[in-house]
C-alpha cells in the first residue's frame, strides 16, 4: 500500500473514533452537540503537552488523557441540563470557539505556532509509524465500536435511549435525566479524547486551527451520514465523508460544500442516515431477506 | 380507618397569580380507587405533575406512607413506588413495545453505579416485562415499533410501564380521553384487576359514567379548591358539584 492511501486510512480510523463518541451523545442520549472538535483538541492538546513536557509515554498518558477529556466532557456537559434542542447545539457551538481561543491565545498551549516535536508512539520499543500506527489505530476503532456495542446493550444504554425519545415520561421510569445525560457526555468525549490523543502522535504537530469549528461539523456530519444511533453509522459516515474527497481530488476546495449538499440531501431523503430505520441499506438488507424466505 | 397511603395537607402551586391547586387535602388509602374528577382548567394535571414531582409545590405537603416527598425529583419518586401516565401519551416511539416496558424494568438498576452496566436483554427481564404487557392485553404487539400503534395501544403501553414503577401507588391521567366504546371496556377490566393485585390507583378521569363506575371514592376540584369528596352517588347528586359542570340555576342559559 502507497503511503499515502496509509496516511488517509489512519485519519479514517482517528475519525471514526472520535465520530463514534460523538454518536453516544448525539444518537444514542439525543443531546445534540456541534462542538465535538473541541473534546477531540483538549485530547489531542493534552496527550502533546503530557508527551513534550512531561515526556510521559504515551500508554501511560494515555489513562490521563481519556480522565481529564472526560471530566472536561462532564464540566461542559453541565449547559445540556438547562438548555434543549437548538439552544443546546447554539450553546455547543460556542464551547467550540472558546476551546479554540484558548488553545490560541493562551501560550502554554503553544499558541498560534501549536504544538511540534510530538514524539511516535512506541510498542515494545520500536517506534509506530505507517503502517504499524494504521493497526494501532484500528485496534482503538474496534475498541470504541465495541464499547459503543456494550453500551446499547446495558441498561444505561437503555435509559439513554428513553431520555432521547421522552425526557419527561424516562424521568417518570426513575431515570434520573442529569447522570446519564453527563453519562453519555463523559463516554462521549472521553472517546473524542481517545482520538485526539492518537491524532496529536500521528501529525506529531497539532495547532487551534485543527480543531475549528468546521470540524464539528464534518463530525456531524459523519455521524448524520451514516446513521445517528446505529452501531456502524458514524463508522460508514467516517468512511465517506473522508474518501469521497480523496478520490475526486479536483473538487478538494468545495470539501465543505460537498459535505453540507451531503448533508441536506441526507436531511431530506435519508433522516435516520445510511444505516438507520428507514436508511437506504438496511431497506434494501430488508426487502432481500423478506424474498429470500419461503 | 387505616393509615393514608398518600396525604396531600394544603397543597399549592402558583403560577403567578394564577392559582393552579390552591390548599386541597386529600387522602389516598391503601388498595382504593380514587377518582378525581373537575371541570377542564380545575388543576387536575398540576395536582399530579406536585405528586410525581415535576414542579415543587408553591405551599403544602405530599406524603406517601407518612414521609414527605413533595420537593423531590420526578426519578426519585418513581423510584419510591409511584408509577405515573400522561394525558399525552409519551411513548418511546423509536423503541419496541416490549423495550418500552424493559426501560421500565430497570427502576432497580437505574440508582446503582454498577448495575447500570449490566445487559438489559437478559431472559428474567424480558419474561418480567412479558408478563406486564400480557396483563394489559399488548403482548401480541411487544415486537411493533412504540411509534406505529394507535392511541389505545398506547394507552395500555403507558399503564404498562407505570405498573412496572407503580409498585405502591398508579396515577392514571386521563386514560380513556380519546378511546372508543370497546377499548374503554377493556382498559376498564384492566385496572380492576390492577386494583385487585393490592394497587391502589389515583385516577383522573373526565368521562363521568367511566369514573363513577370505576372509582370507590371520588374527589372533585374546581378552580383548584377541592369542592367535594365521598362515595360517587353521593358527590353525583352535590349540588355545588352540578353546579362547577353545569352553571349555576336561575342564570339563564349563558351560565
Amino acid at each position: 500500500m502507497s503511503a499515502y492511501v496509509i496516511t488517509i486510512a489512519t485519519l479514517i480510523a482517528i475519525y471514526a473514533i472520535v465520530a463514534c463518541g460523538l454518536n453516544i451523545i448525539v444518537g444514542y442520549a439525543g443531546q445534540i452537540s456541534l462542538g465535538h472538535a473541541a473534546f477531540f483538541g483538549i485530547g489531542a492538546y493534552t496527550a502533546a503537552l503530557f508527551a513534550t513536557k512531561a515526556e510521559l509515554s504515551f500508554w501511560y498518558a494515555l489513562p490521563c488523557v481519556l480522565i481529564i477529556s472526560g471530566l472536561v466532557g462532564l464540566l461542559l456537559g453541565l449547559p445540556s441540563l438547562r438548555v434543549r434542542h437548538d439552544f443546546l447545539a447554539i450553546t455547543t457551538i460556542g464551547i467550540n470557539f472558546i476551546v479554540e481561543a484558548m488553545f490560541l491565545y493562551i501560550p502554554f498551549f503553544g499558541g498560534a505556532l501549536g504544538i511540534g516535536g510530538i514524539p511516535r508512539i512506541t510498542l515494545f520499543g520500536l517506534p509506530l509509524k505507517g503502517i504499524g500506527f494504521f493497526w494501532l489505530c484500528t485496534g482503538f476503532l474496534s475498541l470504541s465500536v465495541a464499547a459503543c456495542w456494550w453500551f446499547t446493550r446495558c441498561w444505561a444504554g437503555l435509559a439513554c435511549f428513553a431520555l432521547r425519545e421522552e425526557e419527561e415520561a424516562a424521568a417518570g421510569l426513575g431515570i434520573s435525566p442529569v447522570r446519564f445525560k453527563l453519562l453519555a457526555f463523559v463516554a462521549g468525549t472521553a472517546m473524542a479524547g481517545l482520538g485526539g490523543a492518537l491524532y496529536a502522535h500521528y501529525m506529531r504537530f497539532i495547532s487551534a486551527t485543527d480543531f475549528s469549528f468546521p470540524v464539528s461539523i464534518t463530525l456531524l456530519s459523519m455521524v448524520v451520514v451514516g446513521g445517528m444511533g446505529t452501531l456502524w453509522g458514524p463508522v460508514l459516515g467516517t468512511l465517506i465523508l473522508s474518501a469521497l474527497p480523496e478520490l475526486f481530488r479536483p473538487l478538494v476546495d468545495y470539501r465543505i460544500l460537498f459535505t453540507t449538499t451531503l448533508l441536506l440531501l441526507m436531511i431530506r431523503f435519508q433522516p435516520g442516515g445510511l444505516l438507520g430505520e428507514t436508511g437506504f441499506i438496511r431497506s434494501r438488507v430488508a426487502v432481500r431477506s423478506r424474498r429470500g424466505r419461503p | 380507618m387505616t393509615e393514608a397511603l398518600l396525604k396531600l395537607e394544603g397543597l399549592s402551586k402558583h403560577f403567578g397569580g394564577l392559582k393552579a391547586v390552591d390548599g386541597v387535602n386529600l387522602q389516598v388509602r391503601p388498595g382504593e380507587i380514587l377518582g378525581l374528577l373537575g371541570p377542564n382548567g380545575a388543576g387536575k394535571t398540576v395536582c399530579f405533575n406536585l405528586i410525581s414531582g415535576v414542579y415543587p409545590p408553591t405551599a403544602g405537603q405530599v406524603r406517601l406512607s407518612g414521609r414527605r416527598i413533595d420537593g423531590f425529583t420526578p426519578h426519585r419518586i418513581a423510584q419510591m413506588g409511584i408509577g405515573r401516565t400522561f394525558q399525552i401519551v409519551k411513548p418511546f416511539a423509536s423503541l419496541t413495545v416490549l423495550e418500552n416496558v424493559l426501560a421500565a424494568c430497570g427502576i432497580t438498576r437505574y440508582p446503582s453505579l454498577t448495575r447500570i452496566w449490566t445487559p438489559w436483554r437478559s431472559k428474567m427481564d424480558r419474561e418480567m416485562a412479558m408478563a406486564v404487557l400480557e396483563r394489559v392485553g399488548l403482548a401480541d404487539l411487544a415486537h411493533r415499533k412504540a411509534g406505529l400503534l394507535p392511541l389505545g395501544n398506547l394507552r395500555r403501553l403507558e399503564i404498562a410501564r407505570a405498573l412496572v414503577v407503580g409498585q405502591k401507588l398508579l396515577l392514571l391521567d386521563e386514560s380513556f380521553s380519546g378511546l372508543r366504546h370497546e377499548e374503554i371496556q377493556r382498559l376498564e377490566s384492566v385496572i380492576r384487576r390492577i386494583r385487585e393485585d393490592g394497587i391502589t390507583v389515583l385516577l383522573i378521569e373526565h368521562n363521568m359514567r367511566v369514573a363513577m363506575g370505576l372509582s370507590d371514592r371520588v374527589a372533585v376540584l374546581d378552580h383548584g379548591r377541592k369542592i367535594a369528596e365521598g362515595p360517587p352517588e353521593a358527590v353525583q347528586n352535590n349540588d355545588e358539584v352540578i353546579e362547577a359542570y353545569l352553571g349555576r340555576k336561575g342564570r339563564g342559559h349563558a351560565a
